[in-house]
């Protein structure tokens, strides 16, 4: 009936408001936001800024998302991001105010962990973070990457824009000063054995 | 505080790396040796491993769970904003001059003539607000390579997903979307398609809706003309754009510049009617009738494609249209 009125039944374009493309994003922020997050409020030590950052790393890594080979290292990828950006704020922070920038802001949020770990580890644990917020921001952010989110040298290097030897070296320096502050202080005995052989 | 013998200060970064799982199997050896000999040594590593012990725990301890929601929540509404803003585009240089191309995540929002101009600064992206344009090549190239094909002729649908959020109103929208039903080899006029919208009177607000068509070409606001048969406008004044995009499809103009209109007598007429009848120009009076109510086919493939059939006066199928 339509067909004698108007003949255009065969269209020329499909107008369409579907989505396209674009969803694999969706997986990515799913695999990888907690610990991004996780990696800037460590290192920002603020979850304001972690929360900040976290989402500007992402919204970065959309925009530039599809120009990304199909073998790259997502994960590394983000982390250069989320380190570089940091180091801007850091950048940007000092300039704002110099000062303010003691070891010392923290709010501290309760964290739920389990009661042998608090038991054994409460007062040397608290020792630590105070002592890798206050390393310089390179090593800092070295010695999160390797010892905390287990990044290799390569990729640790890559976001600082230094050499895997440079970031090996920094990270050295930051649990040479770790060593150093925790000078004196009872720490609980090593128990884990096969920590030797632990995947890098 | 330098009263190390030189031996120990020389595998310190070894023995750190090896206490904290971090070393070459070979550097670990030479730690394990050393260590078997050097009771202060020794003892560093012990600390070492306390410390990596340590770290452990600070790995193992969760930031506060809630915190972590309430950023991703925050990230989801951001590249949602995001999303709906970015627009990735690249100009290409065309036999129509150069054209840029843009596309959302909806599907292709843009289609512009930029003449001589190869920069983002000549294009209505650069005006429109509430558009993040990002210059993208390897989605766009794809396009651009079925829009050269389509402009030389070796292709007639663009089978495109299109994003309409450039046009300006709901009744923008509408117009184009009626448009981009016209099929390749066919044309209508500005009436017809007012009167296919169901706003017969509107046929202005027609013309001034497809003078503002984000999307030439895709939707091929070329095959719509003057009830005439004037070629009338073509983006702003490129009444030859017009005619050559219509030469492409098979559909000739005649006359000057300033007063060109489509050469009816190479062209099939379908005027409406209960039989799907499809006639020559010369049956009757019908190349007099006004376009709108009549379309224009360049082929009798097109026609039989519409599902029309030869007149049973004029006889198409026994007379066709020489080329």
């Amino acid at each position: 009936m339509w067909r004698a009125r108007w003949p255009f039944h065969i269209r020329a374009a499909a107008v369409s408001q579907t989505m396209m493309g674009a969803q694999p994003f969706e997986t990515v922020v799913g695999a990888h936001h907690a610990e991004i997050y996780r990696y800037i409020r460590r290192v920002t030590s603020r979850a304001t800024e972690a929360e900040d950052l976290s989402q500007e790393t992402f919204l970065r890594a959309y925009r530039a998302y599809r120009t990304l080979g199909p073998e790259a290292n997502v994960r590394a990828w983000l982390f250069a991001i989320a380190t570089n950006l940091t180091r801007n704020y850091f950048r940007a922070e000092k300039r704002r105010r110099a000062a303010l920038l003691a070891a010392s802001v923290e709010r501290r949020e309760a964290d739920p962990e389990g009661p042998e770990d608090e038991a054994r580890f409460g007062e040397a644990k608290m020792l630590l973070e105070s002592t890798v917020r206050g390393l310089p921001l390179k090593q800092r952010l070295a010695f999160i990457m390797r010892k905390i989110h287990d990044l290799d040298y390569e990729a640790i290097g890559r976001s600082l824009d230094c050499s895997a030897e440079s970031a090996r070296a920094h990270v050295f320096q930051a649990l040479r000063k770790i060593r150093l502050s925790l000078n004196g202080h009872e720490l609980p005995p090593e128990t884990s054995l096969t920590h030797m052989e632990r995947p890098r | 505080m330098n009263l190390k013998p030189r031996v120990c200060l020389e595998i310190e970064g070894d023995l750190v790396a090896a206490a904290t799982g971090d070393a070459e199997p070979g550097a670990v050896r030479r730690v394990e040796h050393h260590i078997d000999a050097c009771a202060s040594c020794r003892g560093e590593f012990r600390r070492y491993r306390e410390i990596d012990g340590v770290v452990g725990a600070l790995r193992r301890a969760p930031a506060a769970a809630e915190s972590v929601a309430r950023a991703r929540e925050g990230l989801e509404s951001r590249l949602a904003d995001l999303r709906s803003r970015l627009v990735s585009y690249r100009v290409f240089p065309s036999p129509l001059g150069h054209i840029l191309i843009a596309r959302s995540e909806h599907g292709v929002s843009l289609v512009e003539y930029l003449g001589e101009h190869t920069d983002l600064g000549a294009s209505r992206l650069r005006r429109v607000t509430g558009v993040e344009p990002q210059e993208d090549g390897t989605e766009i190239e794809a396009l651009y390579r079925e829009l050269l094909e389509y402009l030389r002729g070796d292709r007639i649908r663009l089978d495109w997903t299109l994003d309409l959020r450039l046009a300006r109103s709901d009744f923008h929208r509408t117009v184009l979307r009626a448009t981009a039903a016209i099929p390749y080899g066919a044309v209508t006029s500005y009436a017809g398609i007012a009167t296919e919208i169901g706003k017969p009177a509107a046929t202005r607000a027609v013309a001034q809706a497809l003078r503002w068509n984000p999307l030439p070409i895709v939707v091929p606001c070329h095959r719509i003309i003057g009830t005439s048969g004037a070629l009338t406008g073509y983006a702003g004044n490129q009444i030859g754009l017009k005619q050559r995009l219509l030469a492409v499809e098979g559909i000739r103009a005649v006359g000057t510049r300033d007063d060109s209109r489509v050469a009816r007598d190479t062209l099939y007429h379908y005027d409406r009617n209960d039989l799907h009848e499809y006639c020559l120009p010369t049956c009757g009076d019908i190349a007099r009738r006004p376009i709108g109510p009549v379309t224009l086919l360049a082929s009798r493939e097109l026609a039989g494609a519409l599902g029309l059939v030869p007149c049973t006066s004029c006889r198409p199928d026994l007379h066709p249209l020489s080329a």
